[in-house]
């Protein structure tokens, strides 16, 4: 590779460079130079000099060269997120959007969020306002049973000696799994194989409750009499708690993390205090321990809900790629991606406003409430 | 409440293979009497610290027994000791107010809402921030974050206060209000408080009995101008007084300290090698005085002056002697002559460093 015809070549491009930088340098300088030399001539110290255009515009580059830094990062923030965003509240608007068609969209108003909202979409399957339902109860029953569950694993593991970094990987093991594949082997946790009343097809955790007595259930198909209706949204329980407890299990190992490290960096100090003042282990957790990694906490919750309201592989690997029976346990985003498959785009854009929209409010709503608790 | 301790020794393991196992205590016996405010004074890292907490219950000790009166409370814990103890950082709980952190002990006590108020309210006038009670700890300064902790520390009564270096985040003037806070709040409830300093002044001025350790060994306990006039060894005169004492090589023989070639004093002590030590205040000046020093300068102080000196035996490169103001010293001879107060001057062995006389 180390032909001397390339070096010469690189060389060059060197001198090149090195010239420009020079001369860019030379620009400066002389205008130092001239400055310098105006006020000897004159004696006296220049205030208000008028600044030709170049030197203005120099002047600009030298104060604000920081943009120059960041210029690269922007360019790909707009290119791949900035535009899509704009692109997809513009496309929200335009009715019976087709890419394919030679004038894209019939009309522009809100006639797409109408429909997304009122279910009226003319696909079957479940509506906006049942995807809604499921995202929320999943995210909401989840993210504070999991981030509770992480803390008192959290306060075990740091009060433990032994074996506290084996322990501490075996939890964080999770995490590097794939969603999917966890979400099969969930799946066969759940399930009953084979026929209704054979029990030695079960999955574990049908096995478990015969412990009890409890009549294996196939959780994963739910079916008539594991379901609630309140109007039209239909909750089948046994998959809602499939998913609930699939998404505590999950969202386990990274909030352990977190919060390990956060009781870690606790004042040992505090705990000595409140022994001599008497408080017990409980107290000591909830009064002391809790308020002082709430920052932590509520980071926790707040991108624990985030995340949430987003999740969708984690259905798809439970339910597969029909979530459900008819998209029934369809998630905010299984929604958007389902009518983007289905060439409906109008209802994937607005939907995904909404669902822009509705994670901004609970992060605000978030943000107001854990600002009282976590500052101190 | 009595505290009795008994060879209390207390050992941290070493670190890693290498290391080796520090004795943080060793073998510490001394009785603190009920109601009397002890000092535990050594240099920083002598295991002071470490003794307040194997009192206080959060450190276990490796032998060794502690009673509260007759009880023996070595394998009690520590919330069931009734001490309060203010730490060396204060440790106030950030997330609560002042009044919580006041009143965080009584609500373990499964005391009234209105009446674990009230004590906390009087516990906050004992230190006087009652009008602090709704800030944040990180909204006080350092001595009001010092009095919040002592108020906790007091408010549930305890059978033992303990304090360790609780002046030492504290600028030079508020050190001297406080350590003065102290003795009154002490004085005004009675209560036996063991405090933990590595400021000799500040021990001399507030204690009842001062307890001086070196290397986690007790080396003297008594009242404090007790141990200024009679220390045990070269260490603890050597710790206590302010300008320190100066140190000379000597040797006694036929019944005379010499330092260098000057018979400085008679003394009975049998002929060997000693340290000599010279409390400041025990030179009187004499211009035909048995000892001599080569003058450096004088400083004036207005009650009286210090006489800077050098001496080619002594230990430190000045040699400070202390002389009222009133006497008139020729600063212009490059050598000034003292004889000694025999009560200010120690003889200590030149080996075992131990106290002759
Ligand atoms: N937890 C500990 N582990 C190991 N060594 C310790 C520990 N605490 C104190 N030590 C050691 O014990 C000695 C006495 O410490 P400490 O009681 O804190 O001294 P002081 O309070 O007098 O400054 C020091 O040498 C210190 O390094
Ligand atoms: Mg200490």
């Amino acid at each position: 590779m180390a032909n001397p015809e390339n070096k010469n070549f690189f060389a060059k491009i060197g001198e090149k460079c090195k010239a420009l930088w020079e001369s860019f340098l030379a620009l400066f300088k002389k205008k130092e130079a001239q400055e310098v030399a105006a006020e000897t001539q004159s004696g006296e110290v220049f205030v208000g000099k008028e600044l030709t255009a170049k030197e203005k515009f120099l002047r600009f580059l030298k104060a604000e060269q920081g943009w120059l830094f960041v210029t690269p990062a922007l360019i790909l923030l707009a290119v791949f997120t900035f535009y899509p965003i704009v692109n997809a509240f513009i496309r929200a608007f335009q009715e019976n959007y087709n890419p394919l068609s030679p004038t894209k969209y019939t009309g522009i108003g809100f006639e797409n969020f109408v429909r997304v909202l009122k279910g009226d979409t003319g696909t079957g399957g479940a509506t906006f306002l049942q995807c809604l339902v499921n995202t929320t109860i999943f995210t909401f029953v989840s993210v504070p049973l999991s981030t509770l569950l992480a803390l008192l694993i959290s306060v075990a593991l740091n009060s433990i000696k032994a074996l506290q970094k084996a322990y501490q990987t075996i939890l964080f093991l999770p995490y590097l799994t794939n969603s999917l594949a966890m979400g099969a082997v969930f799946a066969t946790f759940f399930t009953i194989v084979g026929t209704k009343n054979s029990t030695d097809t079960v999955g574990l955790v049908n096995i478990a409750l015969g412990w009890f007595g409890i009549e294996p259930i196939d959780w994963m198909k739910g079916g008539k009499g594991f379901v609630w209706t309140i109007g039209q949204i239909r909750i089948p329980w046994t998959k809602y708690v499939v998913v609930i407890v699939y998404e505590i299990w999950s969202g386990l190992p990274f909030k352990i993390l977190i919060l390990f490290s956060a009781l870690q960096s606790v004042n040992k100090q505090y705990y000595d205090a409140a022994k001599i003042d008497g408080a017990s282990k409980s107290k000591t957790l909830w009064k002391i321990t809790t308020p002082l990694i709430m920052p932590m906490i509520s980071y926790l919750l707040i991108t624990g809900i985030m995340g949430g309201m987003k999740q969708y592989t984690s259905i798809v690997g439970l339910f597969g790629e029909q979530m459900g029976i008819d998209y029934d346990m369809g998630t905010m985003v299984g929604y958007i991606y389902r009518y983007i498959s289905n060439g409906q785009m109008g209802y994937a854009f607005a939907g995904s406003l909404l669902l822009f929209v509705i994670i901004m409010i609970f992060t605000v709503i978030n943000l107001q409430a854990s600002k009282k608790k976590v500052t101190y | 409440m009595k505290i009795t301790i008994q060879n209390l020794t207390k050992k941290f393991p070493a670190r890693n293979k290498k290391g080796k196992e520090v004795v943080a205590v060793d073998n510490m016996s001394i009785e603190i009497p009920s109601g009397k405010l002890v000092g535990l004074l050594g240099p920083s890292g002598c295991g002071k610290s470490t003794s307040l907490f194997m009192i206080s219950g959060l450190e276990s000790p490796t032998s060794g027994k502690i009673f509260f009166d007759d009880q023996d409370v070595t394998t009690l814990a520590a919330e069931r000791r009734g001490v309060g103890l203010v730490f060396q950082n204060y440790a106030l709980y950030p997330h609560m107010t002042v009044e919580g952190n006041i009143m965080f002990p009584l609500t373990n006590m499964r005391l009234p809402k209105e009446e674990a108020k009230q004590r906390a309210l009087e516990a906050a006038q004992l230190v006087q921030i009652e009008d602090l009670m709704q800030r944040k700890p990180s909204e006080l300064s350092g001595g009001q974050q010092q009095r919040v902790a002592i108020a906790r520390a007091l408010v549930k009564m305890p059978n033992v206060l303990l304090l360790d270096e609780p002046l030492s985040n504290l600028d030079a003037r508020l050190r001297l209000q406080t350590r003065e806070e102290i003795k009154r709040i002490q004085r005004e409830t009675g209560i036996t408080t063991v405090f933990v300093t590595h400021d000799q002044e500040e021990a001399m001025s507030i204690c009842d009995i001062m307890v001086v350790m070196k290397l986690g060994v007790v080396q003297q306990v008594g009242a404090p101008q007790a141990i200024y006039d009679n220390p045990t060894n070269l260490f603890v005169a050597n710790f206590l007084g302010t300008p320190p004492i100066n140190i000379f090589e000597g040797e006694v023989k036929s019944g005379k300290i010499y330092i260098g070639d000057e018979a400085v004093l008679d003394t009975e002590v049998p002929d060997q090698k000693v340290y000599v030590g010279i409390r400041p205040e025990g030179f009187i000046y004499d211009e035909n005085g048995a000892f001599s020093l080569n003058l450096d300068h004088i400083e004036v102080m207005g009650r009286d002056k210090t006489i800077v000196t050098a001496h080619g035996k002594s230990q430190k490169p000045t040699v400070r002697s202390i002389i009222d103001s009133d006497i008139y010293v020729n600063d212009q001879s490059p050598v000034v002559k003292f004889n000694l107060k025999p009560n200010k001057v120690f003889l200590f062995n030149a080996e075992t460093e131990e106290r002759i006389r």
